[in-house]
């Protein structure tokens, strides 16, 4: 081995990521996997997340795995994009922290540490490794209105000084973007922290390091692309941005229309920029897609739809004359012909919360038949697995596996 | 059936390449293993799966820069430390690995015996390190000892062999795989590409009769009159860690979730949903046979049963043989006939045997296997390929799966004639998500707690599900020990039935509802009445689930890809039931891979 002693050998190059929770908010998507595995554009979450890693050189990665985990599993396998991945169980969700704790055998040195649920641009990355030289951990800091959601921070030149979770809105613009660096010592807090309590956030541990220790966390800012899916409709503006990027895993045949080489694209068909055609799917004759739809593997456009703002998930055969703007549709739908979903604004109720004027035609989760010339009203919710009759017109929410007929 | 390793130019990690090599060979076999190292001559051997071997090796030390590995599994004499390989000659000069049956060994020992020399074990390798010495005390030069001995050897043998004081390893291969890794000054041997994969992919597969001088610096090819021979190097595209368990309690969990995946790549590009056609590229120019005998074993004959009826659904005389007896009695063929040899590793000594029978006798061939250059693709006119990717699991799962969508692409390339097949693309491409499904649901882990302490399991079927049946059992028997019998449905009051009782559950597997799915709930009541639990595996069609006691339920589809879905449940109740019982699920006793002896 050479001595060389350029910048690049010093950075970490193992990766832990958490991949483990449910995502309660993006119920009824997350039926059947975890958040991290939910589409965005047409793939993955999760999938994305590993590209940025491995674009900014990261070659260990460990997968911190827990609900539906085989799921996770059985898509990446032993390797991604030639790099290994070892995977760690958290049987009980407790908090990031003690999702971490669960990988502590597997990265040696310092790590970087990322979600699995939300998309970063791998120069996020760099910018936290390099940033890490003299710290116990480092972490992205993003300027944003989303501080109210994420958990503010105070920055006082390259150290954090104060983590404030719960601020009050406006007063802060600084935030956590979720990307860390740590040295391994924080293992040997999180384990302290873990004695004392059940539930175990990782900001709790960094909390405990700046009070321990002055400049035990540093920060660096970036103002690189960060984005989170909070709600299924925000499924719809995480694939127009991935779009609009041409972060998609498909080849260009013009300009920003993708398609992959084995899909198979009647043509009489008007495909729309950005959009997306992933492998295997079929669009049939007469149908115009796009602009922003993402057409997952394997999935059917049937003849003379009109798409636009749409993610249509693997295996999803969407039936003749359809017309459907901002809707989400989950893995294996069977939906008939003649579907109408308008599009939004919407009120839409998740949770007894009420979300006004949300923009989003509908989400259909994962399974669900609908028959011919059903209708959804703005923002209608149906549960995975559940049986939508003929010319239905679908308000609200739909339970899981429940049967609506007309 | 053994697993053969070796290296040169590895300098002190010889070792550790040796043992990482065996380790992702046990699968075709552990009942023993050992290695020869030069130039220090030492071997070790040890009876008993490859851990114990490691223990031997941590404690002795040996040392070497390069040497040959053996995993065993017995076919001449009980897995114990003297039958184990490396097997050498009287001073030890000669160690030698073997894969395969000497089948002219009885005659060759008496030989050796004739000049007075002592055979310790009780194997037919054993003869192979006594007649290079032989050959040397004569004065042969170590080349030379090597071919006049390969020269005297009948039946089907991988050999490697080193000899004191040359740092080469001699190799031969006649009718079991053997394979050359070609790394940057170091080569590598083995039985299968997986254990040299992490140092190189650079291959060049062996063919029958060649034989190979390795050393640290290259490699030559011969044929059987020494005659050099060009070869192909070719780069291999898995990688080490696509056979890892990717946090899987085991392989077979992990294949069993593969599925998905699995079947999406069978499929990927070889249909056409807008014109409703499906195109095998490589078989596109097949004329439609007049005939078609399927050849397998194991789980890839359940999936040739399949396969031949659907073919006669289709209008096409068709059959399927196990291989073991096909050419024992070989069925008559005629010009126009075609063999289909299904076999996962492409090496099933049992299928290639009948598949060269089947060409003796002048007939066209085609190897549906998973294993590309594998022998039986390499040896018959045709090769089409299931794509289902390495499975390491002994008990066969995701490539019976791929098989059977094989199987349907096969049948549509191969009859003519106009069809409209949007109804099987569709339900073909749905198959993903529908394995899926029942992957996210199946209620097969909560029915083990019912069933684990059953006396019996029997399992049953009519038409394209008699193969879901039998594989059902099979899979059962294989990683459970349990006793577990598949019958075609209609078969049960023929006999099997007198063993039905209270203690032995019948699975059922109804799909539709057509007259064989009325009938088997005929026999569904033949069993309830003797008070067997009837777990019905069924698509909802018919009345089984109203009937029986328990049921796995499976999506809704086509009656080609319901034998899919029946078969992943039945897989799923395999699995938690062996695991329930805690055996060892990838490495049943007695049982290996892939098997290269007939």
């Amino acid at each position: 081995m050479s001595t060389s002693s350029s910048a690049t050998d010093s950075l970490p190059s193992s990766a832990v990521v958490l991949a483990a929770g449910e995502g309660i908010r993006l119920r009824p998507l997350t039926a059947n996997r975890p958040k991290p595995m939910l589409p965005a554009g047409t793939r993955p979450i999760l999938e994305h997340v590993l590209n940025a890693l491995i674009d900014a050189r990261i070659d260990d990665i460990h997968l911190v795995v827990g609900y539906h985990a085989n799921r996770v599993r059985s898509h990446f396998g032993s390797t991604y994009r030639d790099v290994p991945i070892t995977y760690h169980e958290q049987e009980t969700q407790l908090g990031s922290g003690h999702a971490l704790l669960q990988a502590r055998d597997g990265p040696s040195g310092s790590f970087l540490l990322v979600n699995g649920d939300q998309i970063i641009d791998h120069r996020i990355v760099e910018a936290v490794s390099r940033a890490h030289t003299a710290t116990t951990a480092t972490l992205a800091v993003v300027e944003g209105p989303e501080a109210v959601d994420y958990g503010a921070v105070h920055l006082d030149g390259e150290t954090i000084t104060e983590l404030i979770e719960q601020p009050t809105a406006s007063d802060f613009r600084l935030f956590n973007a979720g990307v860390y660096a740590f040295t391994d010592r924080i293992f040997e807090t999180l384990e302290a922290l873990s004695v004392e309590r059940g539930e175990l956030p990782l900001t709790d541990a960094i909390q405990e390091l700046i009070a321990e220790e002055a400049h035990s966390v540093g920060g660096v800012r970036t103002d690189h692309f960060w984005m989170d899916a909070t709600h299924p409709w925000d499924l719809l503006s995480l694939s127009r941005e991935l779009l609009a990027r041409g972060w998609v895993d498909a080849p260009t045949v013009d300009t920003d229309i993708y398609v992959a080489e084995s899909a198979h694209v009647h043509p009489e068909t008007t495909l729309v920029g950005p959009v997306v055609v992933d492998s295997d799917a079929v669009i049939e004759a007469g149908a115009v897609v796009g602009p922003y739809a993402a057409i997952g593997e394997s999935a059917t456009i049937g003849s003379g739809s009109v798409l636009n703002d749409v993610v249509v998930d693997t295996d999803t055969t969407i039936g003749p004359n359809t017309t459907a703007i901002e809707l989400v549709a989950g893995q294996g739908c069977e939906i008939g012909a003649g579907l109408t979903a308008g599009g939004g604004p919407a009120d839409v109720i998740l949770d007894d919360h009420v979300y006004s004027d949300v923009d989003l035609g509908g989400v259909i989760a994962d399974r669900v038949d609908v028959g011919g010339g059903a209708t959804l009203e703005p923002g209608a919710l149906i549960g995975p697995g559940a049986t939508v009759g003929d010319g239905v017109v679908v308000r609200g929410h739909i339970d899981a596996g429940s049967e609506v007929v007309r | 059936m053994c697993g053969i390793v070796g290296c040169l130019g590895r300098g002190e990690d010889t070792v550790d390449v040796l043992m990482d090599g065996l380790r992702s060979l046990e699968y075709r076999g552990y009942d023993s293993a050992g290695i020869a190292l030069g130039p220090s001559m030492d071997v070790l051997r040890k009876s008993g799966e490859l851990d114990a071997l490691a223990e031997v090796v941590d404690a002795t030390g040996p040392t070497g820069t390069y040497g040959i590995g053996h995993t065993r599994w017995s076919t001449h004499g009980p897995p114990n430390d003297r039958n184990a390989h490396p097997h050498t000659d009287e001073a030890g000069r000669v160690a030698v690995v073997h894969n395969g049956i000497i089948e002219n060994y009885a005659e060759l020992k008496a030989d050796l015996q004739a000049t007075g020399v002592t055979l310790t074990s009780d194997t037919d390798t054993e003869v192979v390190p006594h007649l290079i010495a032989q050959a040397l005390d004569a004065g042969a030069d170590p080349e030379t000892a090597f071919h006049n001995t390969v020269d005297r050897l009948e039946g089907s043998y991988a050999i490697a062999a080193v000899i004191e004081d040359c740092e080469t390893i001699y190799a031969a291969r006649q009718g079991s795989p053997l394979v050359v890794g070609v790394g940057e000054n170091c080569t590598y041997l083995a039985s299968d590409v997986p254990a040299f994969v992490e140092h190189t992919r650079d291959v060049v597969f062996l063919k029958d009769g060649h034989r190979v001088i390795a050393t640290a610096d290259g490699y030559t090819v011969l044929d059987e009159d020494r005659e050099p021979v060009d070869v192909d190097i070719e780069t291999v595209s898995y990688t080490a860690e696509a056979t890892g368990k990717s946090g899987y309690d085991h392989y077979m969990l992990k294949e069993i979730h593969e599925q998905p995946t699995a079947l999406r790549q069978c499929f990927s590009g070889r249909s056409d949903a807008l014109e409703g056609t499906v195109t095998l590229e490589e078989i596109d120019e097949i004329p439609q046979p007049n005939a078609v005998q399927f050849v397998a074993c194991g789980t890839s004959y359940h999936a040739a049963l399949y396969g031949a009826a659907i073919l006669r659904e289709m209008g096409i005389p068709a059959e399927a043989y196990l291989a073991s007896e096909y050419a024992l009695s070989p069925p008559p063929v005629s010009l126009g006939t075609l063999v289909v040899g299904i076999t996962q590793s492409g090496e099933t000594a049992d299928t290639l045997a009948a598949l060269r029978d089947a060409k003796s006798r002048g007939v066209s061939t085609l190897a549906l296997t998973n294993t590309v250059n594998s022998t039986a693709a390499r040896e018959c006119d045709h090769a089409v390929y299931i794509r289902a990717g390495p499975e390491i699991g002994v008990a066969a799962t995701k490539t019976f799966s791929s098989q059977l969508v094989g199987c349907n692409l096969l049948a549509e390339e191969l009859v003519d004639g106009p069809r409209d097949l949007r109804p099987l693309i569709e339900s073909l491409r749905n198959l993903p998500d529908d394995v899926q499904s029942i992957l996210d649901s199946s209620a097969a882990e909560v029915l083990v707690e019912e069933y684990a302490d059953s006396e019996a399991y029997f399992f049953i079927g009519r038409g394209t599900n008699v193969a879901v049946a039998l594989e059902g059992a099979l899979k059962c028997k294989e990683i459970s020990y349990e006793h577990a019998e598949g019958f075609p449905a209609g078969e049960l009051k023929h006999g099997p039935l007198a063993l039905v009782t209270p203690e032995t559950p019948v699975f059922a597997v109804v799909t539709g509802d057509d007259e064989r799915a009325r009938k088997t709930l005929g026999n569904i009541k033949e069993v309830q009445a003797r008070g067997a639990p009837v777990i019905a595996v069924t698509d909802g069609h018919s009345d089984a689930a109203e009937i029986a006691d328990e049921t796995l339920m499976i999506p809704e589809t086509d009656e080609r890809a319901a034998p899919v879905l029946a078969n992943v449940q039945l897989q799923l109740f395999s699995y938690h039931l062996a695991d329930a019982l805690g055996r060892p699920i990838d490495k049943p006793r007695n049982l290996a891979k892939s098997v290269t002896v007939e």
